[in-house]
């Protein structure tokens, strides 16, 4: 189970910003080609930057809190952190952009 | 004391902000909503990165050399708040970027049931008439 625990906090991340878009009024994941169009450059830029560390030995990851699944080098989970959080912080973000349009806009689109 | 994570960790930052300022230039520093979605990001990578990083069983190890050495909260190297807001800035400047390229086809109205842009435009209004805003909505 220890093995599991990256992996987990990463789902726990998932989980607790779900809601923000199935509930809150984000759209973040139904904005497939923008997200994509947003992550490519920001896993190059920050997963190139945790690949060069590793290579360097300044950080690493250890054997036992993760799943031992290796791309290039880094753990699986370091991969999924690079979309993990990013997201994370776009669903914040929209969902405080909802706040000032929501009332007046949102309600007048209401009876359709 | 000056870590090549240490050195890393303050540079990023400023190279993002210098990257939206000179490039992207969504004008996303100026707004309220980006300082508060940083501030609550920051505020979760405390129990996730605490988690990640405790000494007692760490998920992530860093050799010593490589960082300042300071550590808050808990065991957080501090590095990795510069580059959680490095890569939280250019993913929410590139977001706005994208976005705003993409809004001109909804105008159009063949999107009209989308509500982001009107939202969008909505939010940038007050800001119209600041000098430097006025250029930047349009590519």
């Amino acid at each position: 189970m220890d093995a599991w625990q990256y992996l987990l906090v990463l789902a726990a991340c998932v989980a607790v910003t779900l809601p923000l878009e199935i509930a809150g009024g984000a759209r973040v994941y139904r904005r497939p080609k923008a997200l994509l169009a947003t992550l490519a450059p920001v896993l190059a830029v920050f997963a190139g930057w945790d690949l060069a560390a590793v290579h360097h030995g300044e950080w690493w990851f250890s054997p036992r809190y993760t799943l031992g699944l290796r791309i290039a080098g880094l753990p699986v989970e370091e991969w999924l952190f690079f979309l993990v959080v990013p997201v994370c912080a776009l669903l914040t973000y929209e969902v405080l952009g909802r706040g000032a349009g929501r009332w007046s806009r949102a309600a007048r689109r209401a009876p359709r | 004391m000056t870590g090549a994570y240490t050195i890393g960790a303050v540079c990023a930052p400023a190279a993002v902000v210098a990257f939206e300022l000179t490039t992207l230039r969504t004008g996303i520093l100026r707004r309220g909503r980006f300082w508060v979605t940083i501030a609550i990001t920051l505020a979760f990578q405390v129990p996730v990165d605490g988690w990640l990083t405790k000494l007692s069983a760490p998920i992530v190890l860093y050799r010593p050399a490589a960082i300042s050495g300071a550590r808050w909260p808990w065991d957080i190297p501090v590095e990795d708040f510069g580059f959680a807001f490095a890569m939280i800035t250019l993913t929410l400047a590139l977001w706005e970027r994208v976005r705003s390229v993409s809004k001109p086809k909804r105008r159009v109205g063949i999107w009209s049931d989308q509500r982001g842009a009107c939202d969008e435009r909505g939010g940038k209004t007050p800001a119209a008439g600041a000098p430097e805003a006025s250029g930047e909505t349009l590519p």
